[in-house]
């Protein structure tokens, strides 16, 4: 039996011939962090449904902790799988101990109340995302950053192995950004919990995590390179280590845009380039990507 | 880290909700055109020949029409519960899948149909009222369904949908229909209440308190739907199954409510509100005690309907508007800040 999540020639679609994601084969591994990155319709929200056992494959297996994710009842999959959503309010004001605590609504006793237990572990969760501050106020007076801590407290309080997270800094300032990775770091690295997250934040993945897996939106492929870029038809997805992933000519490719990179340590940083950029003098000088030059 | 509702305290808010809702139902048993003595009709019915009058008003005419305000009241105001949280909409009230014009247009059809026999002592209106608005829940079910994906949305519109047709069905049927026969079926969709005899009010009771026990048992699964489909489902929630039985089970409690007494909006919709805005929005807390504080609406906006006007009566409906109007502006305006609601 392997730990972690397996897909196996896992093939999604909304509609018959157009596939979203096709033919993904990959492994991760326990413990890992995981940035998945690609371009709006490449499939990212897809596989991460896909992951919390939200939609099914048409075709292919997605083993959860070496056992088919179908195998699993809706509340055994919850005891391995988290997620934490894009961020919404709910549409009753809900406080921050009541969300955090819903998490563990499967394993109340039979009146529907809590377990000691359940309160030992929404108290580590509000104290391990440093939200417990603000513990009794509704979500809805809470600042995005905050919100976003929340659901993962909630996600953390479902005491899963693995952690799925839906583009968790995306309405973030930068301050907030940099908190909710080194949240999720510490959870990856004190809790061992094996954490996927959909990014477009491709420095910040670089930063902290482990691997990357970079999708390609289907319908794209051919023709994607533009001319004397043939597309390697196989390469639907690349997954490696975050330095073997982020490589400028793939992110110029995949995205289609220029950027600007520097390497900084052994991690490849991008500044995305438009044409009615200010600063278009990068584009001739020393800095341009290397293989241009 | 915050205090959270514990089974004590819900016991103790629940038992002293019952208790202040026995308190004002024996109040309400004593206002009335005639004043009667609680002594006087303890002591028993009187010799058969010279009943005792403050018996025979206070056990045969008010209490049973006390506790028929009571069943409907917490019928209404817990299926309204229920429904907002699973369609996740503040706007939605327990008649908005289709129940009200179902009931409607089965007691139009009853009228005009010229029906007279009865079951179990309910009269026609009744019975078709009660089988038409269970039936038009499950056809608009049955029709959001077939929407697919977005479930809820799909609901509410087919819900829309499906009332706005039958509505026009019944105003055609309105139209054509003997002027005597429809000024029945009009007053009883007003929403009344009537003496009912002790069978019906034990049956009906029975259903309701059933229906709304099973619905206590949803309502951890009830908050974390509050979140959403995927949310709940990612946290281990079987959606569809507590989607679908609570719905069911809250149908049938509104259906039970309608045929007593017809349509009596409002308090489906304000008491959740009101009681949410108090107590916070945990349905484990919320559905006990807005079915109680909904029993209590309706008794005291019925005994002022029976009074106001007396000897004649007005439609309960009218009362629980203009009662509930007001004092939901009150608390809306007492509370909204502290409690973010709706957000």
């Amino acid at each position: 039996m392997t730990n972690g999540i397996q897909l196996d020639h896992v093939t999604f679609a909304y509609r018959p011939d157009q596939p979203v994601l096709k033919d993904i084969s990959m492994a991760i591994d326990p413990g890992t962090f995981l940035a998945v990155v690609g371009p709006n319709g490449a499939g990212k929200s897809t596989l991460i449904s896909l992951l919390a056992g939200l939609l099914r494959p048409q075709t292919g297996t997605i083993a959860i902790d070496g056992n088919d994710i179908d195998s699993y009842t809706r509340g055994d999959l919850a005891r391995k799988v988290a997620l934490v959503p894009q961020e919404h309010l709910p549409v009753f004001g809900f406080s921050v101990t009541e969300t955090i605590l819903m998490a563990r609504t499967p394993h109340f006793d039979a009146w529907g109340f809590e377990r000691p237990a359940d309160r030992q572990i929404v108290a580590e969760a509000l104290e391990m995302t440093d939200t417990a501050r603000f513990a009794s106020r509704p979500l809805a007076s809470l600042s995005g950053g905050e919100r976003q801590r929340v659901f993962i407290a909630r996600a953390l309080a479902q005491d899963t192995p693995i952690i799925l997270l839906d583009e968790p800094t995306s309405f973030l300032d930068l301050h907030h950004q940099v908190r909710v990775y080194d949240l999720l770091r510490s959870v990856q690295q004190d809790k061992h919990r094996t954490v996927v997250a959909i990014t477009h934040d491709i420095n910040l993945a670089a930063q902290y995590c482990d691997r990357a897996l970079l999708l390609r939106p289907e319908a794209e492929i051919p023709g994607t390179g533009g001319p004397g870029r043939p597309p390697e038809p196989s390469a639907r997805y690349t997954l490696g280590s975050t330095e073997q992933v982020f490589r400028p000519e793939e992110i110029e490719r995949v995205f289609g845009i220029r950027v600007f990179s520097a390497r900084i340590g052994t991690e490849n940083m991008f500044l995305p380039l438009g044409r009615m950029a200010k600063d278009t003098a990068m584009w001739g000088g020393q800095t341009r990507p290397a293989k241009e030059t | 880290m915050q205090s959270l509702l514990s089974p004590r305290t819900l016991l103790t808010r629940t038992l002293a909700a019952i208790a202040m809702l026995l308190l004002v139902m024996v109040a309400c048993s004593l206002v009335g055109t005639e004043p009667v003595s609680i002594k006087a009709a303890l002591a028993g019915p009187g010799p058969s020949g010279s009943p005792s009058p403050d018996y025979e008003i206070l056990l045969r005419v008010r209490v049973p029409r006390i506790l028929l305000a009571a069943i409907v009241g917490a019928a209404l105001a817990g299926a309204g519960v229920v429904f907002q949280a699973v369609l996740r909409n503040p706007l939605a009230d327990p008649y908005i899948l289709g129940v009200s014009s179902g009931a409607g247009l089965g007691a139009m059809l009853a009228v005009i149909g010229g029906i007279n026999w009865t079951l179990w002592g309910r009269s026609p209106i009744a019975v078709f009222a009660f089988v038409g608005a269970l039936g038009t829940v499950w056809l608009v079910w049955a029709i959001g369904r077939i929407t697919g994906r977005f479930h809820v949305t799909g609901l509410l519109l087919a819900g829309v949908v499906v009332n706005a047709c039958f509505s026009a069905i019944i105003m055609f049927l309105t139209s054509i229909a003997k002027s005597q026969d429809v000024y029945a079926t009009v007053f009883w969709l007003m929403g009344n209440m009537a003496e009912e005899d002790a069978f019906v009010l034990w049956a009906s009771g029975g259903c309701v308190a059933a229906g709304l026990v099973a619905l206590f048992f949803l309502s951890p699964s009830l908050n974390a739907i509050s979140f959403g489909q995927t949310d709940a489902r990612s946290m281990g929630i079987h959606v569809e199954r507590v989607q679908f039985v609570a719905l069911a089970v809250s149908a049938f409690v509104t259906a039970v409510a309608v045929s007593l007494s017809g349509l009596i909006g409002f308090v489906g919709l304000i008491v959740p509100h009101a009681v949410r805005l108090v107590v916070g929005p945990d349905h484990r807390q919320l559905l006990p005690l807005s079915s109680i504080f909904g029993a209590v609406f309706l008794v005291v906006a019925d005994t002022i309907a029976r009074r106001i006007v007396a000897p004649a009566q007005l439609p309960v409906g009218v009362i629980t508007a203009m009662l509930g109007g007001p004092f939901f502006l009150i608390l809306l305006m007492r509370y909204n800040k502290k409690v973010c609601w709706l957000s």
